[in-house]
């Protein structure tokens, strides 16, 4: 079994997970590292570094994000404009020219796939979907 | 896949990723949690009084639904509907089975959230799983 070089410290702090049997975290240690080595993560971990320190990505981000949420307060209002939708098309077209942010999406695509065949196999062994056992209750 | 360069990273097959996600169910499966789940599942499904009682429930809730999307069933409809559900859901097998699946969700949620820190990405949303079922 390939060991990865390091657990590459990414996503959000680790959950508490002292209620998980030994066997059990140690089986989702050993999946977790596994996943980080696997050619989609690599490629999804390495578009996310380079997102995050491409600047000229984040602003197109962020002015995407703002405008979006902009045009969504103003549909609750019916102020909508033609200039405001064009604004929105023309920030989305820089977006979908910006090759940083494509490879990202692209790659990000690539591991939520792979997440999904890996989700199949745990399920197919369970006899149950793993991922809607997972899903936290929210509404 | 696209051709990409790894430095010193050793990449894992896909298969070894798939064997270690079947080593994470059979550690899943093997727990008190995912036992009781299945236990009270088999005894639940060989109810036959609380299959019968869901099913009343459901064919109640069935013939007023056009009535309940209108918010136009009467009171006593209402109740009857509300007293149907609790046949069912008091019921000692449909209790047991509920209070399983309650324990087996608190661990399946603890380690996808494990699973989700490490890898950047939510695994219940990401494999399609919303919150609204």
């Amino acid at each position: 079994m390939p060991l990865p070089a390091a657990h590459p410290a990414v996503g959000d702090a680790m959950p508490k997970t002292e209620n998980l049997p030994p066997e059990l975290y140690e089986a989702t240690d050993g999946l977790i590292q596994n996943l980080l080595a696997s050619e989609p993560f690599l490629a999804y971990q390495q578009s996310r570094v380079q997102m995050k320190s491409n600047s000229q990505a984040q602003t197109l981000i962020e002015r995407l994000s703002a405008l979006q949420t902009e045009l969504r307060r103003k549909q609750t209002n019916g102020s909508v404009t033609q200039a405001d939708i064009e604004e929105l098309r023309a920030v989305q077209a820089q977006v979908q020219a910006n090759a940083t942010l494509m490879a990202y999406a692209s790659t990000q695509q690539d591991a939520v796939n792979f997440l999904r065949e890996i989700n199949q196999e745990i399920s197919q062994l369970l006899g149950v979907d793993f991922a809607t056992l997972a899903k936290q209750s929210t509404c | 896949m696209r051709n990409l360069v790894f430095d010193d990273i050793e990449i894992a097959h896909v298969e070894v990723a798939k064997r270690a996600a079947r080593d994470f169910a059979a550690a899943l499966a093997e727990t008190q949690q995912f036992k009781a789940f299945e236990q009270t599942y088999e005894i639940l499904s060989h109810d036959v009084a609380a299959q019968q009682a869901l099913s009343a429930y459901r064919g109640k809730a069935e013939s007023l639904r056009a009535l309940l999307m209108l918010n136009a069933v009467s009171e006593a409809e209402r109740a009857e509907l509300e007293r149907l559900k609790q046949d069912y859901l008091t019921r000692a097998s449909v209790q047991a089975f509920a209070a399983a699946e309650a324990e087996l969700t608190a661990l399946c949620q603890q380690a996808a959230g494990m699973i989700s820190a490490a890898i950047g990405l939510n695994y219940a949303a990401s494999c399609g799983a919303s919150c609204c079922g």
